[in-house]
């Protein structure tokens, strides 16, 4: 047998066809990258061309400079940032004479405030519904199990709607409405009492407020560990001293023929919103809560049941720590998701971010560059809820621990 | 019977102190709701302007002499969806017998045949579809296309009076159809596009699916509404048309995530062996990667469509007269100003009967495509 060429040299020729298709490869691949960036940007330039041009068509420019005039229109509710007399801007109520960005930042406002209250109470009725539907009693459980399923798949906009024209427009009218504890319920709204600041400009009424804040604020981050109890202790302490030197008092609502004056009052439009989306969502978080406890190992509960804990210090203690590390994301997606469902309140009148755009577009006639407006502020509402939930994800379950 | 229904009580109602306070609260309050919704329901409801006004809830605005035209859409829609189910669920005469409570519901409570007749029809040929592909396992090949013809036959019936007029329950039922078949496709593009090896294909997916899914529908379908003319004037889009894509641009993005999901879930190695059988990219992923991803997400996707269905009242937006727009309808008329109520309930139990038939649907579908893989 002899050796008719030298295997180093085949191994060459082989190294150097493996760079060439190497190569080749790259170079397609990097062609196709850069075809798709080029359909991309030329769909988006013919669409902005068509866009432009059906636009010219009609007589409409595309510019932004609408947002500073005035708006002309009232807005049921809602507080607006408008430029005072001090360096920051002032919260004030929208009125008509104000400019129409700050009919969006009204817009914005109300959206916040009603995804911020239904965030806060959907999340408690959803784990009360979860942890009732694994409740020993037979007919909490199934009562939660159909409240879920009822709500779950029926449509959130005809639940609004029933929300609004059978419930809350069937409260008892001002004259006769039903009174708790200072909090009066009728058609013209709810009415709850409210934290008045009368303290004025005086030292100890401010040092007071300022310390609530600050052990708020520790009790929340918990900088040092066990400081958590003093800082709830002197947050109370602050606060009761505060009403006692006169530098806060409870404003009671007080009901008259028709109106009811002081307290804080909740529209009938926010109030129908509220119900139908806190109890929509709550829904669908007691649904994934059930579904994270079923998914704990039932070894967690037996060796709860071993060491004689009770069911309830067993959900509490046990079963209900674990469960909020592992749905935080899944409460976060629903919480944007319940963001975007305030969006509905367009159909009982409610004026939040959507429902002032389509009121600003008909006035004005800029319905894109409002819309542009409108998703960039659904998006940031967005971003900002899920880095909270991130942040606060991170904080429950640190990397490194084991679960 | 008396000492295990005491034990049962004492067991499940009176187990611990707790639960004795809880049935106690719970249970007298719930006796009264369910009393007074009984007593509402059956003494003082009047439910003759739901029986009266019902072909305005069913189909909205559709001229009455053309009604058959919706009728019949229903039937190859219900004969469509009858055979879909068929493929998963064995039919039971039983079943037939259930549905046809429908009908002869209808007939005691009405009194006549306006009504009655075309329910009739409507289940009598779901019923047709449901036996046919139960009994015949052979006509399932042939469904795709029966389905497709379906659709177009369902659209040029439809079409002639006007697209403008279409509405009530038939609307919605269409526009949820189509915007589940139509988001498929762009679902399963966008899903591969996500986890495409081009970085460029990637980000723009990744972007879109991102601002899609931060953005409420309502404004989704609002802008389509109002760009589609500005963009094609030449076009004329119909209102419905216009809903329907909308729809369709924002559910895909959902479609592309659980798909995404199913893509996921298909183990490496499968792709690997394919790779080394030296399949090209293309036949790995529509012959060895989709159809398993297909599998898995299919209970999900079902959901999605229970979705679109809960969603479809948004239409109101955009003008059209959908189910819940037929009622606010009727109840716009002073003289039933006072039957909120009835009709809202009506629209509700109508709403979870749908809605629970297709949550159970995707309940069975999970456990049917579990039982191949365990």
């Amino acid at each position: 047998m002899t050796i008719h060429e030298t295997s180093a040299v085949r191994g060459m020729a082989d190294h150097d066809h493996l760079k060439s298709r190497r190569l080749r490869n790259r170079i397609r691949h990097e062609a196709i990258q850069f075809g798709v960036i080029a359909i991309v940007v030329a769909l988006l330039g013919l669409l902005a061309y068509a866009i432009k041009s059906g636009l010219a068509e009609r007589g409409i420019r595309f510019s932004f400079s609408f947002l500073a005039n005035t708006a002309g229109f009232d807005i049921s509710e809602g507080w607006t940032l408008a430029s005072g007399e001090s360096f920051l801007p002032d919260l004030t109520l929208f009125s008509p004479d104000m400019t129409v960005a700050s009919a969006f930042v009204t817009g914005i406002f109300n959206t916040a405030k009603v995804s911020i209250l239904a965030i806060i109470l959907s999340t408690v009725l959803g784990t009360m519904l979860g942890v009732g539907r694994l409740s020993t009693n037979w007919v909490v459980r199934n009562l939660c199990f159909w409240i879920v399923e009822f709500v779950r798949n029926t449509p959130l906009l005809i639940q609004l709607v029933f929300w609004y024209f059978a419930v809350v427009l069937r409260f008892p009218p001002m004259a006769s409405a039903a009174h708790f504890y200072g909090l009066i319920v009728s058609q013209q709204g709810v009415y709850v009492p409210s934290l008045s600041w009368v303290g004025g400009d005086s030292m100890l009424s401010i040092a007071l407020a300022t310390l609530i804040l600050v052990s708020v604020v520790g009790a929340i981050f918990d900088p040092v560990k066990g400081m958590r109890r003093i800082c709830v202790a002197a947050a109370v302490v602050c606060f009761a001293l505060l009403f006692v030197t006169g530098g806060a008092e409870l404003n009671f609502p007080v009901a008259n023929k028709f109106k009811a004056s002081g307290g804080t009052s909740i529209s009938p439009e926010m109030a129908a919103l509220l119900l139908a989306i806190v109890v929509n969502s709550a829904s669908f978080i007691a649904e994934t809560v059930r579904g994270a406890i079923d998914a704990l190992p039932k070894s967690q509960w037996e060796a709860a049941a071993s060491l004689g804990l009770s069911r309830r210090y067993t959900v509490n203690d046990i079963v209900l720590p674990q469960v909020f590390r592992v749905v935080l994301p899944s409460f976060g997606n629903q919480y944007i998701s319940l963001t975007k469902n305030t969006a509905l309140g367009i159909a009982v009148g409610y004026p939040d971010l959507f429902n002032i755009y389509g009121t600003i577009a008909n006035q004005t006639g800029h319905s894109l560059e409002g819309i542009i407006i409108v998703m960039a502020s659904y998006l940031i509402l967005s971003w900002i809820i899920s880095t909270l939930v991130y942040l606060a994800n991170r904080r429950l379950n640190p990397t490194g621990v084991p679960r | 019977m008396i000492a295990t229904s005491i034990k049962w009580t004492r067991h499940n109602l009176f187990g611990k102190p707790f639960d004795v306070v809880l049935s106690l609260l719970v249970i007298p309050g719930l006796l009264w709701l369910v009393y007074s919704i009984t007593d509402w329901a059956f003494a003082s409801a009047k439910w003759d302007i739901v029986v009266q006004s019902l072909r305005v809830l069913m189909i909205g605005v559709f001229p009455a002499d053309q009604a058959w035209r919706a009728w019949t859409a229903s039937a190859i829609i219900g004969a469509i969806l009858g055979a879909g189910f068929g493929c998963v669920f064995c039919f039971k005469p039983h079943h037939g017998l259930v549905l046809l409570l429908v009908p002869a519901l209808l007939l005691i409570v009405d009194g006549g045949l306006t009504n009655a007749l075309p329910a009739t029809g409507i289940i009598a040929s779901t019923i047709l579809g449901w036996a046919l592909t139960s009994y015949a396992p052979l006509s399932r090949k042939v469904l795709p296309a029966a389905a497709f013809t379906g659709f177009i036959v369902v659209v040029a019936v439809m079409a002639p009076p006007g697209v403008g007029l279409w509405g009530g329950l038939l609307l919605s039922v269409l526009l949820t159809l189509v915007t589940s078949v139509l988001s498929l496709p762009i679902g399963i593009l966008l899903a591969f596009g996500r986890q495409s090896r081009l970085s460029s294909l990637r980000i723009i997916s990744a972007w879109y699916i991102e601002v899609m899914r931060s953005v409420p529908l309502i404004l989704v379908v609002y802008w389509i509404w109002i760009l589609m003319p500005v963009l094609a004037p030449q076009w004329g889009l119909a209102d419905v048309a216009r809903g329907m894509i909308g729809f369709t641009i924002f559910y895909s993005v959902y479609v592309a995530e659980y798909v995404r999901s199913g893509l996921q879930a298909v183990p490496r190695a499968q792709i690997e062996a394919a790779r080394s059988l030296g399949m090209s990219e293309f036949d790995i992923n529509r012959s060895i990667v989709l159809p398993q991803a297909l599998r898995v997400v299919v209970a999900p996707l079902v959901g999605n469509v229970l979705d679109i269905f809960n969603s479809a009242p948004l239409v109101f937006i955009i003008g059209l007269t959908d189910f819940l727009r037929a009622g606010q309808m009727i109840l716009a008329n002073p003289q039933y100003g006072d039957r909120t109520f009835e009709v809202l309930s009506f629209l509700l139990v109508t709403y979870f009967v749908i809605g629970s038939m297709i949550t159970y649907a995707a309940r069975k579908l999970e456990d049917h495509m579990a039982t191949g893989t365990r």
